[in-house]
């Protein structure tokens, strides 16, 4: 079983493997999950290391991420242009973070950025709103949101500079029992 | 290979430390401005010789590890494995074979646990549940499938220990006579299950419903055992003492389990720091679950976090407004609460009260032998019914009287979810202590009727096989009870809304799946199996099967008839809020075994104890068969020369760890202190560098 597939050569197969949390049969199995959104646009053969990437489009329409609401900054965050449109290296690196193997510091990390809205590598006040609202579905008025955001900051900003840095992150994320559960998705 | 490089230009670099947890020294305000690193980062740092103690992930899997917990992009990474891969001949080949060596065993650890995943009980249903309803069901789920293996576990013990020997040996062995019994008392050891003469069909049926007839002369019940002995030159197995043993074990199994289950979950409570705590951030980062599936799921998670964070707020108003009370006011609201809590324990009362004279007048009934059929059947689960009916009807009152009594939300579910465990366990409570009562005649050895035998022959010639079956009525009773509300009230109910669209099919909806008193029934039922397990061996098994069509059942009505809950608490769905709990039924489980072993006389009509004082007399008289220098050693153990030495030891180990952890708590705030201070000190350099460069 395995030793006779063709996408990869061994010494491909064996980096993957170094370089994420899954073993030879999940990269295959996730190499043709990815294939499986653009079939025409995906190679059979990856030994010579094709660039091809897939248009955020179709990344956003699997089912493991359609309803997401932050589907859109998982997949900015994970993609080399930062728009959204992964190769299959970023696909494999995304799941890798997201596999229930990933220790928790790497998960904050990613997370953090997840929800740094304007990638300014600190979670200000409108970060928090607009993870709020895809929380709550905007649901929430006005004056809850504002106060939401207000206790947040007090809970959590540890340095008192007004934004949320990676390091305050860590530090809650600490105390959160069920983050390891909560930011997985299975696949 | 220079493009990756390149592209590090449009991020800022971190310098990350998997296990450091906070970056420290090489963190400085220079260092965060940079926006490039032209070499390829970390390398100078990274020391493949030094990998091994590297990784705060409790594994020493060496370096493969260490590579895919960085956060880069995987050309990044796999740049960094090429560039390994140069360094890697500078290694000895020593070295090169452990590495090997590692990784073998890595990927045959993958494998392992791939195995291990597909093997685990119902783990498929488990994550389709937990995915569509939410962590709250699904550690109900847990919960349950904990149990299934914990009694299944438990009836292996009982199986091998006391049903199969005694099987084997019932032919072989030999039963004791003890010659001792006084005069007058071999009115006592007569005892007769099977009632001679013709029976009706249905009584089988009734018999089953209910444990007697064919069934109390069976390997269900305590009375079916003797005390059979087999001597041989090198193996000798007493079956009384196996029993004994074997009951005292299970218990301390589970004890054992139980805990070791609660660390795990302890340690996530006390992490969290109480689950009541009101935390914003925590809901805010950690709440959204990734792996929501489906659109109608993601909905309802949302309308989940949206309720939370609406009544966090809400209670911070509350108490706002608690705080700015009158003192007349106060002195109304708390006088109010007093009189509810009043009219809530007479409620109760009045529920235990009707166990009591339920149990009383079943007993008596049955004893008479005065009717018949299913008549007969119907008083046999009059306590039961009554304790069913109880364990429904006070619930919803109560609900109606928290409403007068406002408390902040959290604290009405929990006083909620306390009282409904009162309830439960005390209405047991009453149920024993009335046999008890009818079995010792209240504990008076010399009233006319236990004055022959110690205990009270006329009505209860085996009274441990008594015990024995009213246990198994009732973990029938509650079988048969989930199962007929499953189909005569939740299908309905389903149909009833999903055709018939009118505002009442509205406003009632479809019900939800309340895990806090489901997890009570479970917690309820596992306490009357551990009860029973003394006298009714086979009580594991039944139990195990009957959870199993339980969890069957649950998943059906979960999947067909339930809506997911809006509205949750962390506090009442947590895996430790069930161990606890579970917990209290083990200790009142405990203290009937204790009581049953060491006081009560055991009956001289049946079971492997007769013609002994009670059940743990038979230990002391075992002991004196081992040989001297073990009797020596057990008598040392049990003296005051040894025990009072132990008990300072571990009073002294655990003041020890007490010290420690009240020394963590206060390092851990300094910490948080110098964190603010250091950053107080950055925002005040910062302004100083700007004012100079102006």
């Amino acid at each position: 079983m395995g030793n006779k597939q063709s996408i990869f050569t061994a010494q491909q197969l064996d980096a993957y493997q170094d370089c994420t949390y899954f073993t030879r049969k999940e990269i295959l199995r996730l190499f043709y999950r990815y294939r499986d959104l653009a079939p025409q646009l995906v190679p059979l053969d990856y030994t010579k290391q094709p660039d091809v990437k897939l248009p955020y489009e179709l990344i956003g329409s699997m089912p493991e991420l359609k309803d997401n609401p932050f589907r859109q900054r998982i997949a900015e965050v994970f993609s080399e242009d930062g728009e959204g449109n992964m190769s299959l290296d970023d696909f494999l690196d995304m799941f890798s973070v997201l596999s229930e193997m990933a220790p928790r510091d790497l998960k904050a990390y990613y997370a953090f950025k997840i929800y740094d809205f304007n990638n300014d590598d600190f979670i200000c006040k409108s970060d928090l709103e607009k993870t709020l609202n895809k929380l709550t579905r905007s649901e929430l008025t006005d004056d809850e949101v504002k106060m939401v955001c207000e206790k947040v900051m007090d809970e959590a900003d540890l340095d008192n500079d007004g934004r949320l840095s990676l390091e305050d992150f860590q530090h809650m994320i600490v105390r959160a029992p069920d983050f390891l559960s909560t930011f997985h998705i299975r696949i | 290979m220079t493009s990756d490089l390149n592209r590090q230009d449009s991020h800022r670099e971190y310098d990350y430390f998997p296990g450091d947890g906070y970056p420290g020294d090489h963190h400085s305000l220079r260092l965060r401005r940079l926006s490039s690193r032209r070499s390829i980062p970390n390398i100078p740092h990274y020391n493949p010789s030094s990998s091994d103690g590297g990784d705060s992930e409790a594994d020493n899997q060496g370096q493969p590890r260490e590579l895919r917990g960085l956060p880069q992009h995987m050309a990044i990474k796999k740049a960094k494995l090429k560039s390994r891969g140069i360094l890697v001949p500078v290694l000895s080949k020593a070295e090169l074979w452990k590495q090997d060596k590692l990784k073998k065993l890595q990927k045959l650890q993958n494998k392992a646990r791939e195995f291990l995943y597909f093997l685990t009980l119902w783990g498929k249903t488990l994550q389709k549940i937990g995915g569509n309803f939410g962590g709250g069901v699904r550690s109900y789920f847990l919960f349950l499938r904990f149990l299934v293996i914990l009694n299944f576990v438990s009836f292996l013990l009982m199986a091998g220990f006391v049903i199969i020997p005694s099987l084997v040996f019932r032919q072989t062995g030999v039963s004791f006579m003890n010659s001792n019994s006084t005069a007058g008392e071999e009115k006592c050891t007569i005892y007769e299950p099977n009632p001679p003469g013709l029976v009706v069909f249905y009584d089988y049926f009734l018999d089953l419903l209910s444990g007697t007839g064919f069934m109390e002369y069976s390997f269900m019940f305590y009375g079916y055992y003797n005390n059979t002995m087999v001597e041989d030159r090198n193996f000798s197995y007493k079956i009384s003492l196996a029993y004994l043993f074997t009951a005292i074990f299970y218990f301390a199994f589970c004890l054992i389990c139980i805990i070791t289950r609660m660390g795990s979950a302890a340690r996530v409570a006390v992490a969290t720091g109480g689950s009541t705590v009101v935390n914003y951030s925590m809901i805010v980062f950690t709440g959204w679950d990734y792996g929501c599936l489906g659109d109608t799921a993601t909905k309802l998670k949302q309308k989940n976090l949206l309720y939370r964070l609406q009544v966090d707020l809400e209670e911070e108003r509350l108490k706002k407004h608690a705080a700015s009370l009158t003192l007349l006011q106060k002195f109304g609201l708390h006088s109010l609460r007093l009189l509810m809590f009043l009219l809530v324990l007479g409620l109760n009362i009045a529920a235990f009260f009707g166990i009591f004279y339920a149990t009383s007048y079943s007993q008596n009934q049955s004893a008479g032998k005065e009717s018949d059929g299913v008549q007969a059947l119907f008083f046999e689960y009059l306590p039961s019914i009554v304790i069913s009916a109880g364990n429904f009807l006070v619930p919803l009152l109560c609900d109606q009287i928290a409403k007068v009594e406002h408390y902040s939300p959290s604290i009405t579910v929990i006083v909620a979810l306390l009282r409904a465990v009162v309830l439960r366990f005390v209405g047991l409570g009453v149920l024993l202590f009335t046999l008890w009562d009818q079995i010792t005649c209240t504990g008076k050895i010399n009233d006319e009727k236990c004055k022959l035998c110690r205990y009270n022959y006329d009505s209860y010639p085996c009274w441990e096989t008594r015990v024995g079956q009213e246990m198994y009525k009732l973990t029938l009773f509650d079988l048969l009870i989930n199962i007929a509300v499953l189909v005569l009230v939740e299908f309905p109910r389903r149909m009833v809304v999903d055709n018939w669209s009118s505002k009442i099919s509205q406003l009632v909806g479809r019900q939800e799946f309340v895990v806090s008193a489901n997890v009570l029934g479970l917690v309820y039922s596992q306490t009357v199996v551990w009860t029973g397990a003394m006298f009714c061996p086979l009580l594991p098994l039944i139990n195990t099967v009957k959870f199993v069509i339980l969890f069957y059942c649950k998943k059906i009505t979960l999947f067909s008839n339930c809506r997911p809950p809006q509205k949750t608490f962390r506090s009442t769905t947590s895996a430790f809020f069930f161990l606890v709990v579970l917990l209290l039924g083990w200790m009142l489980a405990s203290v009937v075994l204790i009581y049953s072993i060491a006081v009560i006389r055991p009956s001289l009509g049946c079971g492997p104890f007769r013609f002994y004082d009670s059940m743990w007399s038979i230990v002391p008289k075992s002991l004196n068969s081992l040989p001297a220098v073990t009797q020596e050693f057990l008598f040392f153990i049990g003296s005051q020369a040894f025990t009072i030495p132990l008990f300072s030891l571990s009073s002294l180990v655990m003041f020890y760890v007490i010290a420690l952890f009240s020394i963590y708590g206060k390092s851990v705030r300094l910490l948080r202190q110098q964190l603010k201070g250091e950053s107080r000190d950055k925002q005040f350099l910062v302004k100083q560098i700007e004012e100079l460069s102006q």
